[in-house]
């Protein structure tokens, strides 16, 4: 359904979106991942049409964002990040206009605007003017005018943010549904976020796609470096030693806090039950045993660290070469 | 072209919707008030004409129409509502377009309204009613390419004030003191800002002469600056 290819974006001379390559299945739905101004906003510009590519390219439901720009725009549902709306028109007379310039026909457009505003949670809004409206509706507002023509495609910038908790959980539920009978591909600084409602991520940092795959994948790549958190009254270094002797420990780090002591345990499988079995032989008082199991979030912070750490790199030696 | 309807029809809701839109409307028929009253177009024993008004109302209109015009495109920018407006199937032409229909719409209905003066004189005296309408058509004409000079304006920032100043500093310039730089330009100069002089072709329209020179002066301008607008916008995309 969406296609990019090499897609690179230059602002003057800042380098925005470098040779970014993914596809997008019918009917996926898939999380555009990164932190503040690694390009995702920018990427979506590109396959919504309002930015053309410097270089590389896009299809979108099988058109060229840039030589079918027409048939792509007919066909993507967009909501931009800050959902820009006009504040002075009432719910529906946006709507109206929206369908309007979308080419519904006056009856399409007055069963889609009701469509919408059901599926949204507008009802109760639609005479209001959008300036009076929360944060909230707002965004509700900008999702309804995506969802008014029925796209195949949907594109959403950060589509929770700026809501409330219950209003996350409700739009969340809102694009998993969506997502039954649209491709979807939303964006988000949040991991949590894209975790709870896309089957794939991409994970994108400084213009440069990073890793994707499903959130069980990407979890899969760092369960290897899982640690086992292990409190206990003995003494730091005899415990230590003790558990260096087990099977499979690669490495111990201790931190003594009075009588007490923490191990932090690294290890190819678990040895939790090892670990117990030791500490009982010597009668040493066991307060906590418990695997540290990495997260995504873990993940995501050290991809990110670690790209912008090599970025790093690369520019002082630029810099010594010059 | 229904696209061009709906964003003409949108705009024209929001022109009417702010308080920029009447105090506008009212500023301009106000000064027209005081000219018709200090200049006594009506009073008992002058000809029955609004000459003096329309020979003053191009020197308000540099102002005026700016300010009509100043939102257009530049708002659009400002809200960040461009961005769902441009990736809607909408052409850059359609939207360029749509913008300066209502602009011109809302001109027309405030134009309209200095029409009264007409009706007075027509019921108090008689006046040459042929060449009164010769002058509003010049006036709609003079708006016409006024507004798309407005509306290239508000295309180049997102700062109606800017945009505002933008579009009147030039047309004040241009009329204010257009018989100032004829007389002093020399040879082919001269010949050349004689032609584009609003003011001249104007006083074609007061004198109740229809001519296509001027006919065709105006409606080139008012394209020249749309398909200006259409490749400003279009640009504004790359950067």
């Amino acid at each position: 359904m969406i296609e990019v290819r090499n897609l690179t974006k230059y602002y003057g001379s800042l380098c925005a979106v470098n040779g970014v390559s993914f596809t997008v299945g019918d009917g996926e739905i898939v999380g555009f991942l990164g932190p503040n101004g690694a390009g995702k906003t920018t990427t979506i510009r590109i396959l919504t049409c309002f930015h053309p590519a410097s270089a590389g390219s896009a299809t979108v439901a099988g058109h060229d964002v840039f030589t079918e720009s027409m048939a792509v725009r007919a066909r993507v549902g967009y909501m931009p990040e800050s959902v820009p709306l006009y504040v002075e028109m009432r719910v529906r007379e946006y709507l109206r206009f929206r369908g309007k310039i979308r080419g519904l026909d006056r009856d399409t457009r007055e069963r889609s605007i009701a469509r919408v505003t059901e599926r949204c949670w507008l009802t109760d809004v639609i005479d209001r003017p959008i300036g009076h409206l929360s944060k909230g509706y707002r965004q509700r507002v900008g999702l309804a005018d995506a969802l008014l023509h029925n796209p195949p495609v949907l594109i959403l910038d950060e589509p929770t943010i700026g809501l409330d908790p219950t209003q996350i959980r409700a739009t969340r539920a809102l694009i998993r549904e969506l997502a039954e009978d649209h491709t979807v591909m939303l964006s988000s600084h949040i991991l949590p976020e894209v975790e709870a409602t896309c089957r794939r991520l991409i994970i994108i940092n400084k213009g440069q796609i990073v890793a994707s795959g499903t959130p069980a994948e990407l979890r899969e790549r760092i369960t290897g470096g899982s640690k086992i958190i292990v409190e206990i009254k003995a003494p730091a270094e005899q415990a230590a030693t003790a558990i260096r002797k087990l099977d499979g420990v690669r490495a111990v780090e201790t931190h003594a806090d009075g009588d007490w002591c923490s191990l932090a345990v690294s290890s190819d499988s678990d040895r939790r039950e090892a670990i117990f079995r030791l500490a009982a032989q010597h009668d040493w008082p066991l307060r906590e045993l418990r695997r540290d199991v990495a997260t995504l979030e873990d993940f995501f912070v050290k991809i990110v660290a670690g790209a912008r750490d090599a970025h790093s790199v690369a520019h002082t030696t630029g810099d010594q070469q010059r | 072209m229904r696209n061009t309807i709906a964003i003409m029809e949108r705009e024209l809701f929001s022109l009417f919707f702010s308080p920029i839109g009447y105090i506008v409307v009212a500023g301009f028929l106000l000064i027209t008030g005081v000219i018709v009253l200090v200049t006594g177009s009506i009073a008992p024993g002058k000809p029955a004409t609004l000459r003096s008004v329309f020979d003053f109302t191009p020197y308000v209109l540099t102002i005026i129409i700016p300010a009509i015009s100043m939102r257009t495109i530049s708002e659009e920018y400002r809200s960040g509502t461009i961005e769902t407006l441009t990736t809607a199937p909408v052409t850059d032409t359609q939207f360029v377009i749509g913008k300066y229909l209502a602009a011109m719409i809302f001109y027309t209905i405030m134009l309209a309204g200095t029409l009264v003066y007409l009706v007075l004189m027509m019921i108090y005296g008689n006046p040459d009613v042929g060449a009164s309408l010769a002058s509003y058509l010049g006036l709609l004409l003079l708006g016409a390419s006024f507004t798309a000079f407005g509306v290239f304006t508000s295309s180049l920032t997102k700062n109606q004030i800017v945009a505002w100043m933008l579009g009147m500093v030039p047309l004040m310039l241009f009329v204010w003191f257009a018989a100032f730089i004829v007389q002093h330009a020399q040879g082919g100069l001269r010949t050349a800002f004689q032609k584009i002089n609003v003011l001249r072709h104007l006083d074609q329209f007061n004198r109740g002469l229809i001519t296509t020179e001027s006919v065709v002066f105006f409606l080139a301008t008012a394209v020249f600056f749309l398909f200006l607008t259409t490749k400003v916008v279009e640009s504004r995309r790359w950067r």
